[in-house]
């Protein structure tokens, strides 16, 4: 795991670590990511995707990449599920317990946008819900990269974890045409 | 140790298992269904793609005096269906589907149609290409009168014709 310390600043706060250390951190990322599955609802589709990135068939462990059971010795939170009211109190809880820096994978339709649940009476909508309501919680999130896909690929998942760290360019790019007379 | 043995001859002979992914090209068969494209130049902006969409990440709307069919990658669900229905054929479906990205903007492809303008009320109710391809495909028997006319326009207009011909009082 990648304990990050303060280097004997402890009176730092939140905002200005962000500004100050983030570069530091990344640097230190780079050696290896410790990951925590949590599912706010999902299908079970994207979950079962993360299970098959972890199996020897893709084996993301030749990147130091591990699933570990608490968000306490993760780096990295894979998030599936359109984020269902019930769960909202446990996923707070669950990222907030991650220590800085905290990086958060939005996975699938769901994770990204709500998918076919974007506007229901039981789902926030995905990830950038979710955003606000950890704001006013005042968690902190330093990274997060968006891996739509429904369910994803488990090659979109090495991808999204490789743009997470900074070894690839992302290339989706936004693009607004005009409609030629043809 | 006997095991062991057995498991070395058959790992020799089978190889390795794990896929060299980011080293080598993904598996993508055929029948994959990545993100779609939206051609500008067939599309002419009818919106049967935004109706018949599950998780309407193809959606169209007025900006100002255009308007935008916006497709969102984020909420797709790769079923096809805009493809299958889209009557100019303008959307095909991509095997791309490495779309991770950091900005949630860039999962946005928007085509701009310019609008045709109610010539009663003056609201931009449609896009130009569709007017063109409804005169082709009818064979220009639209009368001229109703073909530039925004719905709501159309239905006082019919019913004043209507009203003139039935009891006879003048349209206006």
């Amino acid at each position: 795991m990648l304990a990050v310390s303060d280097g004997g600043k402890p009176d730092l706060t939140m905002s200005e670590f962000a500004l100050n250390k983030l570069e530091e951190v990344f640097t230190k990322l780079k050696r290896s990511v410790w990951v925590f599955h949590l599912n706010t609802g999902s299908c079970n589709g994207c979950d079962i995707e993360v299970l098959d990135v972890l199996t020897p068939y893709f084996d993301v462990e030749r990147f130091g990449i591990k699933l570990v059971g608490s968000p306490r010795h993760a780096d990295l939170i894979l998030l599936t599920g359109p984020v269902t009211i019930k769960t909202i109190g446990k996923v707070v809880r669950a990222v907030k317990a991650m220590p800085r820096p905290r990086l958060v994978l939005a996975l699938g339709s769901c994770g990204v946008g709500g998918g076919i649940w974007f506007n229901t009476y039981a789902t926030l909508g995905g990830y950038p819900q979710l955003e606000k309501i950890l704001k006013d919680a005042g968690v902190e999130v330093d990274r997060v990269v968006y891996v739509p896909g429904c369910p994803v690929r488990p090659e979109a998942i090495i991808y999204g974890v490789a743009v997470l760290l900074g070894l690839l360019q992302p290339k989706s790019k936004h693009r607004r045409v005009s409609a030629v007379e043809g | 140790m006997v095991k062991f043995l057995k498991m070395l001859s058959i790992s020799v002979r089978e190889g390795t298992a794990t896929r060299k992914y980011p080293f080598e090209s993904p598996l993508v068969t055929p029948e994959f269904r990545g993100k779609i494209e939206i051609d500008p130049v067939k599309c002419v902006g009818c919106g049967a793609c935004t109706r018949i969409c599950p998780p309407k990440a193809l959606t169209i709307g007025n900006e100002g005096d255009e308007i935008v069919l916006k497709y969102f990658e984020g909420r797709c669900i790769f079923c096809g269906m805009c493809a299958y229905v889209c009557p100019q054929k303008a959307i095909t479906v991509s095997k791309e589907f490495e779309l991770a990205t950091w900005e949630l903007g860039d999962l946005y492809d928007e085509v701009v149609h310019t609008t045709v303008k109610c010539r009663i009320c003056g609201k931009p109710f449609t896009t130009v290409k569709f007017v063109k391809e409804v005169e082709k495909r009818i064979d220009n028997k639209v009368p001229e009168d109703l073909l530039t006319v925004c719905p709501e326009c159309r239905k006082k207009l019919t019913a004043r014709k209507i009203g003139s011909k039935v009891v006879g009082v003048s349209g206006e």
